[in-house]
């Protein structure tokens, strides 16, 4: 605690006398979601990067249960104690969690949200990409393929998540539109690949024409791909995260495309704003990634495994 | 070993009545289905709906016997998740599915034999002891696979989900293996008839010298055998696991089970229920989608359905007592 407290004393004051120094060693904690989404395990991986690139520190806390608000309270708890530079933070509900951001906000610790954007409290920045867009993006790339015409299903992810919500708010509106283009039935799988394999074969016998299925996730996308194999379908399937087993089906030519929501890069440039916020840098207050949508023309830098990719520069983050 | 001493034998017509009853269950709902959807008749539906049911079935076998224990086995999901993540890694890196196959039948059999002896030899309720096992073996299998997904089998291993033999699904064929040897080992042999004693009775069961320990210790290892199963026909079905695979999977199969007639008292309950109940439970799935129920209301059409079967089940069998 002590040496804390000297080491930040000794940074605000080289930070005052010499604001362009480059002051090392910062530790930032790193909240996320849980251990079982790729996405989040790639935004870790971006996060460490940054801390490392910039010599700094990050130490990762993840609830055991996924998603649990419980966990990820008593986690802010131990991390006000313990005192972090500052503190960058996927709250793993938008609007529970806004209780643990006051409790940061109260200890004076600097923190920025990424991916998930908190419902309160005081933020340095957010960081995020736009589940409504990247939908919707991604929807029009699939009917594109399709010529703008034909029947679609929808598979939604958990009812009640605002990730799902948005998405199929952006899937429903890139349908809207093709006048070709018919929305044929939309059902929740879950973000579970087993269910969404289930429900896809279910859906089949009553909509056997389908030509174009967009899921809420890569893994339901690949179950509902097995299925429509199966059948012997040739319907067109796109879904999001951009994982790297979707790009290996994209590249395989068995699915068309995936939304990219780069978790990877939201940890990176959650982390070198908490970093540069620290160092007395210009940092900016949102940040929201681009949506790219992952097709096989432009897969390359999405074919690397998330360990070995680099952070952008800070001249690469789009400042709006 | 003092063959059973004579267990009065589960009185079979009330038995076979109530499971009369959930079959008419599933029958009524199958009929529902047929007149509201013209998909719903058709062969390919039928055989998906089967083949549905099939994991679920795998998975709420051994757990049956675990129950008629009077006992509860929480860990099947996860180790369902453990076992088809190692099998799935061993198959990437050796190239050797029976490997793979022998990875995912030890870990279960491993995961279950602690079960059993958690239970029988230091007596601690089996809720607690599998769902402290739950955790254990979630933690091994984040660890393990640290945000991951491993995918892409060679084609032979996938047959075992995805394959055909003369025109029927062969997770449909196992599951119909599955079922007969499981029902003549529970009850036709002395041991399985042990295993219904010792849920019944296990006071009287052990004064007439059936060997409780070992039985419990059997029957929860042929819970963890069965999940270590099912982990492989799921990862040749879907040729890929990822680390959060298993927690879905726990409540239907317990559900199967209890819906299947299978008292959680003990001493009471059968395969065939158990295939009733999966079979129930993946046709409420199939008509949601194919009467295209809205995703808000699927949740709650799923618990009504549930509660409507076994208590309909429930009445019939009071009227006649």
């Amino acid at each position: 605690m002590k040496r804390t407290a000297l080491i930040a004393m000794a940074l605000a004051m080289t930070a005052a006398t010499a604001p362009r120094a480059l002051a090392d060693g910062e530790t930032i904690a790193v909240l996320t979601k849980n251990q079982t989404n790729p996405f989040f395990q790639a935004e870790r991986v971006g996060a460490a990067k940054a801390a490392a690139d910039m010599h700094a520190k990050a130490l990762q806390y993840v609830p055991t249960q996924p998603d649990s608000i419980p966990e990820q309270m008593s986690q802010i708890d131990d991390v006000v104690t313990k005192k972090p530079d500052a503190i960058v933070m996927v709250p793993v509900d938008y609007k529970a969690m806004i209780a643990g951001v006051q409790k940061i906000n109260a200890a004076n610790i600097p923190v920025v949200n990424v991916t998930d954007r908190s419902a309160g409290g005081d933020f340095v920045a957010f960081v995020g990409a736009d589940d409504y867009s990247i939908a919707k993006a991604t929807g029009e790339v699939l009917l594109k393929a399709m010529g703008g015409k034909g029947d679609v299903i929808i598979i939604e992810g958990v009812r009640g998540a605002a990730t799902a919500q948005d998405r199929l708010r952006g899937f429903k509106d890139a349908i809207a539109e093709f006048p070709g283009a018919k929305l044929v039935d939309s059902q929740p799988g879950n973000y579970q690949r087993l269910q969404a394999m289930q429900v896809m074969e279910n859906l089949l016998q009553s909509n056997p024409n389908v030509a174009g299925v967009m899921a809420a996730n890569d893994a339901m996308a690949i179950g509902a791909m097995d299925a429509l194999a199966d059948a012997n379908s040739k319907a067109l399937i796109v879904g999001i995260n951009g994982t790297k087993e979707a790009v290996d089906a994209i590249k395989a030519g068995k699915m068309l495309a995936s939304g990219d929501y780069n978790g990877f890069v939201q940890g990176c440039i959650g982390t070198m704003i908490a970093i540069r916020y620290l160092r007395h840098e210009p940092v900016p207050k949102k940040v929201t990634q681009p949506s790219v949508v992952v097709e096989k023309s432009n897969l390359g830098p999405y074919d690397v495994p998330v360990d070995q990719r680099s952070c952008p520069t800070w001249d690469q983050v789009p400042q709006n | 070993m003092t063959a059973a001493a004579a267990p009065s034998r589960p009185a079979l017509p009330p038995e076979l009545i109530r499971l009369l009853m959930r079959v008419a269950a599933v029958l009524v709902i199958g009929l529902a289905l047929s007149v509201l959807s013209g998909a719903f008749l058709s062969v390919v539906n039928l055989v998906n709906v089967l083949r549905q049911a099939a994991l679920l079935f795998f998975m709420s076998s051994g757990l049956t016997l675990v129950v008629i224990t009077a006992g509860l086995d929480l860990s099947v999901g996860a180790t369902i998740g453990l076992a088809a993540c190692l099998a799935g890694t061993v198959i990437k890196s050796t190239g050797d599915p029976w490997l793979g196959v022998a990875a995912a039948l030890s870990v279960g059999a491993a995961v279950g034999l602690l079960n059993g002896m958690m239970v029988s030899l230091l007596r601690i309720p089996s809720f607690i002891a599998t769902y402290g096992m739950l955790w254990v073996l979630q933690g091994l299998t984040y660890t393990f696979m640290a945000g991951s997904t491993v995918y892409g089998f060679p084609r032979g291993f996938r047959q075992l989900g995805n394959g055909y033999l003369i025109g029927i699904p062969i997770p449909v064929l196992l599951m119909a293996a599955l079922l007969l040897v499981g029902t003549l080992f529970a009850q036709r042999s002395v041991w399985g008839q042990q295993i219904t004693m010792i849920g019944a009775n296990p006071m009287a069961a052990r004064l007439s010298g059936v060997p409780v320990k070992r039985r419990l210790i059997l029957v929860y290892t042929l819970s963890g055998l069965t999940a270590g199963f099912a982990a492989l026909v799921f990862l040749a079905r879907l040729d890929s696991a990822e680390a959060d695979i298993g927690g879905a999977l726990t409540l239907p199969a317990i559900a199967a089970v209890l819906i299947g007639g299978t008292s959680l008292f003990g001493g009471v309950g059968t395969l065939t229920g158990t295939f009733v109940g999966a079979l129930l439970l993946t046709l409420v799935l199939n008509g949601m989608n194919l009467l295209h129920v809205e995703g808000n209301w699927q949740p709650l059409v799923t618990g009504l359905i549930i509660i409507a079967a076994v208590w309909l089940d429930l009445r019939g069998h009071r009227i006649r007592s």
